[in-house]
């Protein structure tokens, strides 16, 4: 078992922010992590480095999926059918729940001092 | 298993399954009679396919609880149970009073019920999921109080721990707060005022502590994480559990006559009440990445984790999205309540008893985990029914979105049955997914008669 980390690493710190820029305080939060991401995208500790740049990635195709797709759905459909409505709805309450679970299972392996893979198109390795 | 009187969980865990069989039937006959209106009319009325239907829940899982407190207070108390024949003895009361109410939906009109049970002494009858009949009631508070004085003996007598503690303070909760399903003013808003205190103070209060002990005590078995670790967590997801879910309670206040003050403080602290289930999912998942040991029940690991995701997902996410009250006055009593209360269920608490049925059952049965070939299929099991949920959860959420436009929100609102008539789609879809979550009910049963070789930790 790898050893837990006593203070709050810039791994869980990315982690933590990922989920803060989904849940919180969207905007505020992803440069919160972007400071962190230049910072720690090459550091010489992978665990880190694997953490921060993946969180990172990871929300980047997040705002994409939470504002981009929404966006082309309201644009190019007709908001006065429900069926458009229905869709897009459902749509972001999965899309954000999927993503804040991804998130919860990122940041369970940083705090237990595991590297993870976001399950995403585009997402740094 | 380590002490003897640890078997009386069994009896508690086969009734359970067997009653979350009939639940599943009876929401199969109910899921077809949204689309298919007389369908089993008039020997299976909707009023009364629809009573069986939470009545059944809400005792399957009260008997999934008493069987995992039987199993999981002399483990962590150290001793054997103060009293495995009175643990017997109130599991066949319980069956028995639990049966003869469910006949008595079927069998005889519920005015008659009333009639025959004694309702015009104490009315109790006619509300939603409290429905039981008045000597029902007084039967489940003796089986309460009675599996109270034998666990609180065992505890007293024996090692005190954080989650024996925890799991005893949920199941002393549960019985004081159903003490409010015997007070029935004649004022409606403060009947629907106090009828909460059963209803909400059970499942986003007391149920959650013990659901997080119950949690707990999977995860130390399986993962071999220092107990200390565990309760830290167990402590602080309790604490939050309470201190978001008894205010969060005024988001049923909202519309029902009580102050405007409510819908502040019901929008505020509800929208705290996602945090427990966050930090279960968390801490479900921290725990299993730090593992020490690899158990050979991997089932029973992956219930835990599904509870977890579960939980957050129908209970957190799905809660949170009618929560807030400007939201709520949309919502409120649509399809999209229907959604979260599916999910929420399966997710926090048939979830947890079968993780806690999983874990326990082989070693009742005399070994440490079943065979592989009998995990898989309840790993099936528990795939078929979790994916099915999650659609029937979808559907109805497009059902309830649907629902509110049309009634709610368009120009010319339409009437409910109008309303209906138009979702009509996603209930079939529904009921196509019931029977899969069927299915796989059916084959989580199949996997307790597998045999094979005793699975051994890799």
């Amino acid at each position: 078992m790898n050893p837990v980390p006593r203070r709050i690493s810039p791994a869980v710190l990315a982690e933590v922010l990922y989920l803060v820029n989904l849940l919180l305080a969207p905007g505020l939060a992803f440069l919160a992590l972007l400071v962190l991401f230049r910072r720690h995208r090459a550091s010489a500790d992978a665990l880190t480095r694997i953490h921060v740049r993946q969180s990172f990635a990871a929300s980047v195709v997040a705002g994409m999926l939470l504002v981009v797709v929404p966006g082309l759905i309201a644009l190019t459909g007709d908001l006065s059918r429900p069926g458009i409505w229905t869709l897009l709805l459902l749509y972001f309450v999965s899309c954000h729940a999927g993503l804040v679970m991804l998130g919860v299972l990122a940041l369970a392996r940083a705090l237990a001092g595991k590297p993870c893979a976001y399950p995403l198109p585009g997402a740094l390795r | 298993m380590k002490y003897q009187s640890q078997a009386v969980a069994k009896p508690y865990f086969i009734a359970a399954i067997g009653l979350f069989l009939g639940q599943i039937l009876f929401g199969l006959i109910m899921g077809l009679q949204y689309v298919v209106g007389d369908y089993l009319f008039p020997a299976i009325p909707f009023n009364v396919a629809r009573m069986v239907h939470t009545n059944l829940l809400i005792v399957w899982l009260l008997f999934g609880f008493m069987g995992a407190a039987y199993y999981l207070i002399p483990e962590e108390a150290e001793r054997e149970l103060f009293s495995p024949k009175l643990a017997l003895a109130m599991f066949w009361i319980f069956l028995v009073a639990g049966a003869a109410t469910i006949l008595g939906y079927l069998l005889v009109p519920y005015a008659t019920l009333a009639e025959m049970t004694g309702n015009n002494i104490l009315a109790t009858m006619g509300r939603e999921f409290l429905e039981q009949p008045l000597p029902t009631k007084v039967g489940i508070v003796i089986v309460a109080l009675a599996m109270l004085f034998n666990l609180s003996m065992t505890v007293l007598k024996g090692r005190k721990t954080a989650i024996n503690l925890v799991l005893l303070l949920g199941l002393w909760g549960l019985a004081i707060f159903f003490l409010f399903s015997f007070y029935n003013p004649a004022n409606l808003v403060k009947d629907k005022f106090y009828w909460w205190w059963v209803v909400h103070l059970w499942v986003e209060g007391v149920w959650e502590l013990i659901m997080g002990a119950m949690l707990a005590f999977v995860l130390i078995k399986v993962t071999g994480v220092d107990r200390e670790v565990i309760e830290k967590w167990l402590y602080i997801i309790i604490a939050m559990a309470l201190i978001s879910g008894l205010i969060g309670t005024g988001h049923h206040y909202y519309w029902i006559g009580t102050p405007e003050y409510w819908q502040w403080w019901g929008s505020v602290f509800s929208a705290m009440e996602p945090i427990p289930f966050f930090m279960m999912t968390l801490f479900a998942f921290n725990m299993v990445n730090r593992r020490r040991r690899e158990h050979p029940n991997q089932a029973a690991v992956l219930w835990a984790l599904g509870t977890g995701v579960m939980a957050f997902l129908g209970a957190g996410v799905w809660g949170f999205l009618h929560t807030l009250a400007p939201v709520n006055f949309y919502t409120h009593g649509s399809q999209i309540t229907a959604a979260h209360g599916h999910m929420a269920f399966y997710g926090a608490y048939a979830l947890v008893v079968l993780t806690m049925i999983s874990y326990t059952m082989p070693i009742l049965r005399g070994r440490e985990a079943n065979s592989r070939k009998a995990q898989v299929v309840e790993m099936w099991a528990f795939w078929l029914m979790t994916i099915a949920m999650v659609f029937i959860t979808l559907f109805l959420t497009a059902a309830g979105i649907l629902q509110i436009w049309l009634q709610r929100i368009a120009a010319e609102p339409m009437g409910f049955m109008a309303a209906q008539d138009q979702v009509a789609l996603f209930y079939w879809m529904r009921e196509i997914t019931g029977l899969v979550f069927f299915t796989g009910l059916v084959l989580y049963i199949v996997s307790f008669f597998i045999k094979g070789e005793e699975a051994r930790a890799s």
